[in-house]
């Protein structure tokens, strides 16, 4: 029993309601992302992925709600203090055209390395900025362009948070990446210092048989809300806030670490009880044998005792949205880095998540999965920033010109 | 890698201009009627003789203090005439002259940068290469910073009259190679 097989769009609303807004590890079926229709193949078929080019002209930017591609790099930098107005137009005359010239393929104009370009493998690079940078634009800041409120689950590190300007490189190949961010980072090196660099991977071969996993083995950011079609006010910005935003989101991006000493011991089953789904196919626990992750979750089932089938701390009720606007775009990375002294793993999400308006659709979901949340017992979010992802450039436009406007 | 450069030089030729055309007046443009079609045929409608593709210089932002004397220009001269095209140096507002270097082997074997006194010779419908580490052009005694993303216009001097380009001003931790003053044949 599918999503599909089990009504129309009102049904499929109500699925995208009780999985789509779940924190940092809700699950279900990547759909649609490419603006194809639900069920298409989630690979197109490039001539060759060596050279596949995305667009980089549009009213949106790439690598939103685009499929994701397999490696992704989170580069965030601060503006240098004698930065002013002019020097962020110079910094987005940079930008754009390097950008622009990396996606293509044909390499920035002073790239000694224009072999490395020509792989463009997919390559979007997205642009984003935090209110040091708006505010010295002479430009408007939204309300919810600021630092997420504290969690009590939260334990922050300044190292993986905040940041004036954020570069989102996703790409399929980790070569053609590295590249793209060296060349970035060199080019704006005079007017903006480096703070942090988060790393990311999803599933290489993912697709029906092989859906994204957490390193915690769960099915990841699949059910998503339709954002090609009705829910895309949900991901866009639009007239409601300043004009130079309109057609471009938020990005909430979270490091959530998970503890995997203790997790290795806990047994399937209680496992699968902490997210409220099953391991082998992401279906709810209330679904039927031979569901998949997009089955409705029956959240008032009860056992033959009266307790919930769907644990009261599970994952899956927890990230329930408790109201349509609850829903954004997640679109995670695993993370697996050196582990530090004394510690076998690293190991965490990059939880990346889209979205209109942060403070209206992810605070109040991240507050619940905060208050109680049986995840919470491996996960710690370590990391966190908000930043505005400018609207895409449009022919002749530099990426944040309206900023200017 | 002769096809991709053309190819990129394509590519690049209109990104300049639509650089160009954006930041020309300071306003900010509407774009309701603004297309990549119209772009391409204003390029080759007013394309001019001779055109600096790709063109960049290397910033001062990153130089060491004392050392903003000169900088470098780079890009691909395109002649678009059937005519060579002879560059022999020009002027900047941004310094006191454009002079055409090249690197030569000096007496101990090493590659130095030094003027060319001969110029360039940018061939009929050809192309003449501009990289660091090869021919390029230099302005000289600059008297005002290159920041990064800023623009540096050169009136360049040829046989076939002065022709005006511009470059993009860009980070460039390269082109740090000696010069050598090369003595004046006059002298």
């Amino acid at each position: 029993m599918t999503a599909t097989t089990t009504g129309g769009p009102a049904r499929r609303g109500l699925l995208a309601s009780a999985a789509g807004a779940a924190g940092a590890f809700a699950l279900a079926g990547w759909s649609a992302s490419d603006g194809s229709p639900r069920g298409a193949p989630p690979r197109p078929q490039d001539a060759d992925p060596a050279t596949s080019v995305r667009p980089f002209r549009g009213e949106h930017q790439g690598g939103i709600a685009d499929r994701p591609q397999t490696y992704a790099a989170f580069a965030a930098l601060d503006l240098r203090p004698d930065v002013d107005r002019d020097a962020v137009r110079r910094l987005f005359t940079v930008l754009t055209d390097d950008i622009e010239r990396l996606m293509t393929g044909a390499a920035p104009v002073t790239d000694q390395e224009p072999e490395l370009a020509a792989v463009t493998a997919g390559l979007t690079v997205t642009v984003g900025v935090g209110p040091a940078l708006v505010a010295r634009a002479g430009a408007t800041v939204p309300a919810w362009l600021a630092p997420l409120p504290a969690f009590s689950i939260d334990r922050i590190e300044e190292r993986w948070s905040g940041g004036d300007l954020l570069l989102q490189l996703c790409a399929e190949s980790p070569t053609t990446l590295a590249h793209a961010q060296r060349r970035l980072l060199t080019a704006i090196e005079p007017l903006c210092t480096l703070r942090w660099v988060q790393r990311g991977f999803r599933e290489p071969f993912e697709g029906e048989h092989h859906p994204m996993r957490n390193l915690m083995g769960q099915v990841d950011g699949t059910v998503q809300p339709e954002v090609a079609g009705r829910d895309a006010g949900l991901l866009w910005c639009g007239d409601e806030g300043p004009a130079w935003l309109v057609g471009g989101s938020a990005l909430v991006l979270r490091r959530i670490r998970m503890t995997l000493d203790t997790w290795d011991r806990v047994d399937r089953l209680s496992r699968e009880n902490a997210i409220g789904r099953r391991l082998d196919t992401g279906a709810p626990v209330t679904a039927p044998a031979g569901a998949t992750a997009t089955a409705i979750a029956d959240l008032n089932a009860k056992d033959s005792l009266g307790f919930h089938v769907i644990d009261d701390g599970a994952h899956l009720r927890r990230a329930h949205a408790m109201a349509p606007h609850e829903r954004f775009l997640r679109r995670p990375y695993s993370y697996d880095d050196a582990p530090t002294e004394g510690s076998l793993s690293d190991s965490g999400l990059l939880f990346a998540a889209f979205m209109a308006d942060p403070v209206r659709q992810f605070v109040p979901v991240q507050q619940r999965l905060a208050d109680k949340d049986l995840l919470n017992l491996w996960t710690t979010p370590v990391g966190s920033a908000v930043f505005a992802i400018l609207p895409g450039a449009r022919d002749g436009e530099l990426l944040g010109e309206r900023l200017f406007a | 890698m002769h096809a991709r450069t053309v190819l990129a030089g394509a590519c690049a030729g209109l990104l300049t201009l639509t650089l160009a055309a954006c930041g020309g007046s300071g306003s900010s443009t509407s774009d309701a009627t603004s297309t990549p079609a119209a772009s391409t045929a204003s390029a080759s409608a007013s394309a001019p003789a001779l055109t600096l593709v790709d063109g960049w210089a290397k910033s001062t932002d990153s130089m060491p203090a004392g050392s903003m004397s000169m900088t470098g220009v780079f890009g691909t001269l395109t002649n678009a005439t059937d005519k060579d095209i002879q560059v022999t140096g020009g002027m900047s507002p941004a310094g006191s002259m454009v002079e055409t270097h090249e690197t030569v082997k000096n007496a101990s074997g090493t590659m130095q940068m030094q003027k060319d006194l001969d110029g360039f010779t940018v061939p009929a419908g050809g192309t003449f290469v501009l990289a660091p580490g090869a021919n390029h052009l230099m302005v000289m005694g600059l008297t005002q910073e290159l920041k990064v993303g800023s623009e540096v216009t050169l009136t360049l001097d040829t046989d076939s009259g002065p022709v005006e380009v511009t470059a993009s001003v860009r980070a460039f931790p390269g082109a740090q190679e000696s010069y050598v003053p090369t003595p004046s044949p006059s002298q």
